[in-house]
């Protein structure tokens, strides 16, 4: 019994490993849209690796912003640790924009700005979204 | 195996559902057109909305100010409000009442018309991005229904214009036309909003519809909008300060 609980435990950490992974971005294909208590629309198609190889971005902070205080954003700060809805509430506040506000500034700020990805409301918001794609 | 395999694409919602966000960038041409006809072509459309009524209006006062000055000893404003009144209510008239089904397509009609545009959570929405200005929506599952109601009027108001012969007597070619520039937005935004196929080309020619009816608004027939208070103000002076009877 002795011997076992080494590779036992080495069992368990491989699968751990594997369980987080699983739950990790990688898998992601929809925004998490709980936050929102009676959604109008279908929750937004994403592929967080495939969108970031596509869009060339290093940086988690380019979408993962921190402003501080005075509504000034943090260059060397991120916030990818944390959910959107942990900082951005269903309401404005300030200058802080609601969550869904702060969800299209973001997105689809960036894509008008790039002249690249969608804009038109139904191309993220899609109806019956082919995931396995 | 590779019959399977295409039978399975094909059969997959790979074809007919919209392309997924990610494979977007190969419809940029597309969000060309979107960002021009939301843009740009949305502010001309606006402003020309705008300055065409007001100019429409300017020009009614100017005009009746130099030919008609004579209405000015009879137009009252109890007159004019007590007929405003009367045609804004369903059934408060003898006509809305000899006519119920019409009364009711018309109120129905009228009422979502101008309803489901302004109260619209993806117009507010867009006019949040835009100007920082928002105010409540309705629920999405009503707004469609009222979508369906105008839609199905249009087409009671079609049928109506092509079998009622007092109706055809003051129907022109440019009726039709102008039922079709008020039908259209509200069907090419089922489309999109449903996006069974073609989901950007709707939504595109949904905004340009949307542009194009603005603009006729008051150039053509669609000017009722403007006119409409102004004429039942003039008829309820009319029958009642110089005929004293009624006019509903």
């Amino acid at each position: 019994m002795k011997k076992c609980f080494p590779i036992l435990l080495l069992l368990l950490t491989v699968s751990l490993f594997f369980l987080v992974y699983a739950y990790s971005q990688e898998d992601m294909r929809f925004i998490n849209a709980e936050a929102f208590e009676n959604p109008q629309r279908p929750p937004t198609v994403f592929n967080h690796d495939e969108h970031n190889e596509l869009a060339q971005i290093e940086e988690c902070n380019e979408c993962h912003h921190i402003y501080d205080k005075e509504g000034k954003r943090v260059e060397d700060e991120s916030s990818e640790d944390q959910s959107c809805s942990d900082c951005h509430e269903p309401k404005a506040s300030g200058r802080k924009p609601a969550l869904m506000k702060a969800f299209h500034i973001n997105c689809k700020g960036c894509h008008k700005e790039k002249g690249k990805g969608p804009v038109m409301c139904g191309q993220c918001h899609v109806r019956r979204p082919n995931v396995e794609d | 195996m590779i019959h399977f395999k295409r039978l399975n694409d094909l059969l997959s919602r790979k074809y007919w559902a919209p392309v997924s966000a990610v494979k977007e960038h190969k419809g940029e041409a597309m969000n060309t057109l979107y960002n021009f006809v939301s843009g740009p072509l949305a502010w001309v459309a606006f402003i020309i909305f705008f300055v065409g009524c007001l100019y429409r209006l300017i020009r009614i006062l100017v005009l009746v100010h130099k030919k008609e000055k004579y209405i000015y000893t009879y137009m009252s404003w109890k007159y004019s409000f007590r007929s405003i009144l009367h045609w804004v209510i369903p059934f408060a008239t003898v006509n809305w009442r000899k006519h119920p089904v019409l009364t009711i397509v018309t109120f129905a009609f009228h009422i979502c018309l101008i309803i489901t545009p302004i109260f619209l959570l993806s117009h507010i929405i867009l006019w949040d991005e835009s100007w920082s200005v928002s105010w409540w929506s309705l629920p999405d599952s009503l707004v469609q229904a009222m979508t369906l109601i105008v839609i199905g009027s249009c087409i009671f108001f079609l049928i109506r214009r092509l079998i009622s012969p007092e109706v055809q007597y003051v129907t022109f070619a440019s009726d039709y036309i102008i039922l079709a520039i008020v039908a259209a937005p509200f069907v090419t935004g089922f489309m999109s909003y449903y996006q069974w196929f073609g989901y950007q080309v709707f939504t595109i020619l949904h905004i340009l519809s949307g542009e194009i009816m603005l603009i006729a608004i008051p150039f053509t027939r669609l000017s009722h909008m403007l006119f409409s208070p102004l004429t039942r103000a003039y008829m309820g002076s009319e029958f009642g300060g110089v005929r004293h009877a009624r006019d509903w």
